[in-house]
């Protein structure tokens, strides 16, 4: 057994220090940021302590919300506190704003970073579907350059993600949602607050009276990754939302997904649960 | 606290500040991980990874260099190594048979935590696993195959009287009793309907906020000092001393403060205890063991896994004429306190309403699992969430409403309960059900309930309990345990003081404040006047444990009637009497300068007329019941089938209220624990370990979660001891539950039966329903 004592820590200025300390296998350690997935799986024993970790929190470079014509640029150690009260997250990336608001309590949100979650690539993370519903980008970085790579690409598998041993995340590009449309998130988890997701989901749409224009739907904790359904997405665009497509979609999402029995919820609950997500961002999508 | 607040005129009856709230708040309350003691050792538990087997051998790896630990086994223990409760069968440490995964085999102590967790890896165990029995459904399979052998009938014995347990016969029994009142079969004849049905519930956690944790002090005499969190001081001296081979004077035991406890502080930290006292007297050090959340929430007791089958005979007009219930609770590996547990069900199992012919079956079974303990409520909840739903299906079986069938059958003045005690004073029934369908305007709102209706984007339901919970101990304990209590009249800092002296605790219920408001009113001195020190068995007398809802109402009032008396022989002796603070300033010192101090001791006596036969268990089942009810409304989300309790309506007769604010903060955290019962909290056994290990898995409801409470009180005062105080600390976690399960009927149209019901269950019984109502 390995105790917090036994670890060293360091604490680079800027991001060229950590890239470099990263780059260099005696070097390299464990990014740590907020901190609050690792402090959790290092005590538990779920992972084993590293001989070293890298505090990425006082890095300048990775911090700060900024815009530009078509897309909001998220700092790695953004926090979800700095994005749910973000004025720039709010308008123009909606579902992730009201997704940040939804995470732990307001300790976590205040220490908890957005490249935290999605490094952590827990399937219950919830920001996952309110990122892949932009169609976004995430850059990382390691001291030969950076690397920009679609985020629906970023997520591998269980607890995977696209990141070399010497890389870091350092932001993430998000396209703003446009004019006309609209984008939600939707979690459902075992109690109000505080709450690992049973499932969750965050849509972007537009429609024209009851027809629908665009759309674009991801789901979380259904699979080992985030996933959009770009089947149902393509099926879904130029129907006229009424109560028979309603059934159908419903229908479609859960035989769609296959999820698992776990200690927060049964397979069959979220199967179903899904379908009547989605049946639910189509309805407020046409709605006056 | 306001100058007003703490006028000396009725103390009793005003919501005055917790006395130990200001050093809460400020960080000055010292807990067991915070006492620092000087030379402390650390200690860590050695554990079966197995549900059952054989121990062959427990033995360091002679490679690991433990010169500075220590290591202790069975073979470590200077007396029997039996950990006395209920019975002489559970071990301190295993030693031959292994009943349940996790249960303790050795100990390893060292000056660090780290040198005993790594010494501790080295432990090498080797067992020869046995087949285990791991969960409540086999036990209900076992019962319902005959297989579950109690030394009783299972079928309700014709003619009056009670049946003892009798000795049991089979191995997966570890005791039953039952309770006969009339002749059920009789009853059963004289039905119009019988209406049968089964519920069930499984463990739930306690989960105060501040985790077990003790330290055992050896002491010069060759004593030992055990000092931490706890319900109970006396309960650690009274069932380790002999494992410790102590006379019990040298087990000394004194309380820190202590950060919540639920019951789950109650028999548990004898144990503990047991697990720093043994390495202590082997090193001659201190030991200290601070359990994790990991470590209280896998290895500490819960409440019991109940299953409950009611089988009732009711006429066309409502009235009931036979009542059969089984109750059957699952006790883990050992018994510990599961005797009393059960009889607290049987004797809530089939209360609250009139019938001649009763009888009800109560059977603790054994698994391979970690022994369940104490949990606010003790039995009751359980049996309450079975009949208080059955009541429902009873109402609707005669076609009336749930308030209307309550209301024929409840019990009032002059009826008698099911072990024959006859209602006749301090009767809060139906007076808290009439004051709850009142305020909740139960009756226009269960019109309005959904009931599945189909179309609706949310349903509406309304539902109802009503309960009585028995104050203090069975029968007549109180008089036998010999509640003592003593009061200390001396200076301190050269003004006059009294000590209360009693073993009762404060663990977050507001013991300190509401005892020092009685005695200071007894005394007839401000609040001020009065010091409750932290119970220390060398010190106080045994004033029984801090359980069963009767602090307040037993030790409270030997308190009060202990203060009348100092104050009488102060006043004799000054030949004036005390009026308010500064004469009793002046008396005191007087009388201290010339008698000096001054002990005034004081026992509980129940009424002569109370009767009660253990063996029969017909007779007064408790000195007084305080009654209850409870309204839950919810809304289900029809789009998820998410239940949202919106607002819960509460009426309670506790007697006489003591302090206001504090008793609905009592009642606000009950509900709310039984919020979690109901809705949420789920731990089940995977493999014989507990599947919930953190709090991010065993999930209790959060502030967002608590609905709108509306609480009133009803006051019968028990008359029997002034001030007049009932029960009040366990009766919240009652009822809800079922009010819960009710209002979910209402607005679904389905009967949930098992705990706690969660939108997975909902949507299984939605499906079947559906697909019936297809076909
Ligand atoms: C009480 C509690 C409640 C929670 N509730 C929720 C909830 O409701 N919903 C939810 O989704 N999550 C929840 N979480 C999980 C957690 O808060 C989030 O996943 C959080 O965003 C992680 O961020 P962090 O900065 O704290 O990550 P850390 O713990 O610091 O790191 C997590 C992982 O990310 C890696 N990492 C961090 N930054 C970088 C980087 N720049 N480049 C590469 N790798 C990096 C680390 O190496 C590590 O593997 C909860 C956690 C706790 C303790």
């Amino acid at each position: 057994m390995k105790f917090l004592e036994d670890m060293d820590c360091a604490f680079p200025k800027n991001l060229q220090e950590a890239l470099k300390l990263m780059a260099d296998e005696k070097s390299r350690g464990r990014p740590i940021a907020g901190g609050t997935d690792l402090m959790v799986q290092w005590s538990s024993g779920v992972l084993p302590m590293p001989e070293r970790a890298i505090d990425l929190s006082g890095l300048p470079e990775l911090k700060g919300v900024s815009e530009n014509t078509d897309s909001v640029v998220i700092g790695a150690a953004v926090t979800h506190a700095e994005m749910r009260r973000s004025p720039i997250v709010q308008v123009h990336l909606p579902s992730l704003a009201q997704a940040a608001a939804t995470i732990g309590g307001a300790q976590i949100q205040a220490r908890g970073t957005i490249a935290g979650s999605v490094a952590n690539a827990s399937p219950a993370g919830d920001l996952g579907p309110s990122l892949l519903i932009t169609n976004g980008r995430v850059v990382v970085a390691s001291k030969a350059g950076e690397r920009e790579i679609e985020l629906a690409k970023f997520f591998l598998g269980y607890r995977k993600i696209d990141l070399q041993p010497d890389e870091l995340i350092v932001r993430f590009i998000l396209p703003k949602i446009h004019a006309g449309c609209r984008e939600s998130f939707r979690k459902l988890g075992p109690r109000a607050a505080q709450a690992i997701s049973k499932v969750m989901g965050s849509y972007r749409g537009s429609a024209k009276g009851k027809e629908v224009k665009d759309f674009a739907v991801a789901l979380g904790s259904v699979a080992p990754i985030p996933i959009r359904l770009p089947e149902f997405e393509q099926w879904i665009v130029g129907k006229e939302i009424g109560k028979k497509v309603l059934d159908e979609a419903e229908q479609r999402v859960a035989a769609m997904i296959k999820p698992i029995d776990d200690i927060r919820s049964t397979a069959e609950y979220r199967q179903w649960v899904s379908g009547r997500i989605v049946r639910g961002f189509l309805e407020e999508l046409v709605a006056e | 606290m306001t100058v007003a607040e703490n006028s000396r005129k009725g103390l009793v009856g005003r919501g005055v500040s917790r006395v130990d709230a200001s050093d809460k708040v400020r960080g000055l309350a010292r807990y067991a991980d915070d006492l620092d003691v000087p030379g402390c050792w650390h200690g860590v538990i050695v554990r079966s990874p197995v549900s059952r087997g054989t121990l062959r051998s427990v033995k360091l790896d002679p490679a690991c260099d433990a010169s500075k630990a220590v290591v202790v086994t069975a073979q470590d223990i200077p007396g029997p190594n039996i950990v006395v409760m209920h019975d002489r069968a559970m071990p301190l440490l295993a030693f031959d048979e292994i009943r349940y995964i996790g249960e303790p085999l050795a100990v390893v102590a060292a000056p660090t935590r780290r040198q005993a967790i790594e010494v501790a890896e080295h432990v090498r165990i080797e067992i020869d696993e046995l087949p285990a029995i791991l969960t409540t459904a086999e036990l209900v399979r076992k019962f319902k195959a005959g297989e579950l052998k109690t030394g009783v009938e299972q079928n309700a014995p014709r003619g009056v009287g009670g049946f003892a347990g009798g000795a049991p016969e089979s191995p997966d029994v570890l005791c039953s009793q039952s309770i006969v009142k009339g002749d059920v079969e009789k009853g059963f004849a004289e039905a119009d309907q019988i209406v049968e049905a089964e519920y069930t519930a499984g463990h739930q956690e306690q989960l105060y906020i501040e985790p077990q944790g003790l330290v055992a002090i050896p002491q010069k005499d060759g004593g030992i000092l055990i000092e931490g969190s706890m319900q109970c001081p006396y309960y650690i001296q009274h069932e380790l001393h002999e494992a410790l081979n102590l006379p019990a004077g040298k087990l000394r035991v004194r309380q820190a403060a202590v950060g919540g406890a639920f019951g789950g502080k109650e028999e548990f930290p004898s144990m503990l205890a047991g697990y720093c006292a043994l390495p202590a007297m082997k090193a001659k050090k201190p030991v200290k063991i601070v359990y994790d959340r990991h470590q209280d929430i896998l290895y500490t007791t819960k409440r019991h896994p109940v299953w409950v089958r009611h089988k009732t005979g009711v006429k066309k007009d409502g009235t009931i004429t036979a009542l059969k219930v089984d109750f059957l609770l699952d006790g883990g590996a050992y018994l510990t306190l599961s005797d009393v547990v059960m009889y607290r069900g049987i004797l809530h199992a089939a209360m609250g309403y009139r019938c001649d012919h009763v009888f009800v079956n109560g059977i603790v079974g054994r698994t391979n699992t970690f022994p369940s303990g104490a949990f606010r409520g003790f039995g009751a909840p359980q049996a309450i969430w079975g009949v208080e739903s059955h009541v429902d299906a009873l109402a609707r079986a005669c076609g009336m409403t749930p308030h209307e069938f309550r209301l024929k059958n409840c019990l009032r003045v002059g009826d008698t309960t099911p072990t024959g005690m006859v209602l006749r004073d301090s009767v809060g029934s139906p007076a808290v059900l009439e004051e709850a369908l009142k305020t909740s305007r139960f009756a226009d709102k269960f019109a309005k309930c959904s009931r599945g209706r189909k179309g609706a984007r949310k349903w509406y339901g309304i539902g109802l309990s009503f309960f009585a919970h028995g104050s203090g101990f069975t029968g007549d304990g109180e008089s036998k345990i010999g509640t003592k209590v003593a009061l200390d009249l001396g200076f301190e800092n050269a003004s006059p003081v009294v000590f209360i002296r009693v073993s009762s605790t404060e663990m977050g219920q507001g013991a300190l404040t509401v005892l020092s408001q009685m005695a200071a009113d007894g005394l007839g001195v401000d609040l001020d006047r009065v010091r409750y020190p932290l119970p220390d068995t060398g010190l106080v007398p045994n004033s029984g444990p801090t359980v069963a809802s009767r602090t307040t109402m037993v030790v409270g009032s030997t308190v009060y009637s202990a203060a009348c008396k100092l104050r009488q022989r102060l006043e004799e002796s000054a030949g004036r009497p005390i009026a308010g603070s500064k004469s009793f300033e002046q008396i005191a010192s007087k009388y201290l300068a010339e008698h000096g101090p001054l002990r005034v001791v004081e026992a509980f006596k129940l009424p002569d007329t109370v009767r009660w036969d253990q063996a029969t268990f017909r007779g007064d089942a408790y000195p007084a019941f305080a009654w209850g009810c409870n309204v839950a409304e919810v809304e289900v989300d029809t789009r998820t089938l998410e239940i949202k309790v919106k607002k819960v309506t509460a009426c309670f007769d506790v007697g006489r209220v003591i302090n206001p604010v504090l008793v609905k903060g009592q009642v606000e955290g009950g509900l709310t624990q039984a919020l979690g019962y109901a809705v949420m909290e789920k731990i089940g056994i995977k493999g014989g370990r507990f599947d919930a290990n953190r709090m991010q898995t065993y999930v209790i409801p959060t502030a967002l979660d608590v609905p709108e409470y509306d609480i009133t009180f009803v006051e019968y005062p028990y008359e029997f001891a002034a001030p007049g105080a009932k029960g009040v600390g366990e009766m919240p976690m009652d009822g809800l539950a079922p009010a819960i399960a009710n209002a979910i009927e209402a607005a679904t149209g389905i009967r949930m039966t098992d705990l706690p019901i969660t939108p997975e269950k909902l949507f299984k019984e939605v499906t079947t329903k559906c697909a019936k109502d297809a076909k």
